[in-house]
């Protein structure tokens, strides 16, 4: 194995591999290696469970059998849509907009990159043939809605919907 | 917060902006990104938004 250190580059010239990765501690088969241009992994047991590409997607082996790219959660939020309208909880949500009975706007602290994003949402409007509706998508924000019928409404004590891209 | 922001919708209603909590936005930041645009608008005290929704569609915005 080679290795380069200086002031410029530090630690270089090994790529290593998910057997023999370029960074180890005592275990040998466990460590950091670069399988590609611009491209990191994390290797366990000689095998790969974890990678930067070159586009930096993270890609990770939770379960998939092999490393695959993980497409997070950019925005969710918890709110109670009856009584003192509140949210609970959120994550990149700057607000939700109360429209009408049923009628909720999701505005998004920072925004998607588009409008072509998928939206989960569910919602408990206290009726066994309740269901959720998505109006529309832009950049800042969804528009979701409660139904029990063609009409909206009511209102759902607990709403939850999550935004993935 | 216990602030809301109204502004009158297209449907002829109004529509009441709810902040996230610790969303590190301003109750003024919040109306300036999530108020559509050209719409008039009010900061209000969480008080002063009714909580009995019989009607929610019927409240309407008055300057």
């Amino acid at each position: 194995m080679s290795i380069t250190i200086n002031g410029t580059t530090g630690i270089a010239g090994v790529d290593g591999s998910a057997g023999t990765p370029a960074v180890q501690g005592n275990d040998t088969n466990t460590g950091i290696f670069f399988p590609a241009a611009d491209t990191i992994a994390f290797g366990e047991g000689g095998t790969e469970v974890m990678r930067l590409d070159s586009s930096a997607n993270l890609q990770f082996n939770s379960g998939y059998g092999s490393v695959a790219t993980a497409y997070g959660c950019r925005a969710w939020v918890n709110f109670n849509g009856t009584g003192t309208v509140a949210i609970r909880q959120s994550g990149n949500v700057s607000s939700i907009t109360d429209n009408g009975t049923g009628d909720y706007t999701v505005n998004f602290s920072t925004s998607m990159p588009d409008s072509n994003y998928s939206v989960v949402a569910l919602g408990n409007t206290g009726s066994n043939n309740g269901y959720m509706t998505l109006i529309s998508t832009a950049s800042g924000n969804c528009n979701i809605t409660t139904r029990t019928s063609a009409a909206v409404g009511p209102d759902g004590t607990i709403i939850c919907a999550a935004v993935f891209r | 917060m216990n602030s809301r922001i109204i502004y009158p919708n297209d449907e002829g209603g109004v529509s009441v902006i709810v902040p996230a909590p610790e969303c590190g936005l301003t109750i003024e930041q919040i109306a300036i990104k999530d108020v559509p645009a050209g719409k008039p608008y009010k900061v209000v005290d969480v008080v002063d938004i009714p909580t009995d929704r019989t009607f929610r569609n019927a409240w309407e915005y008055t300057e």
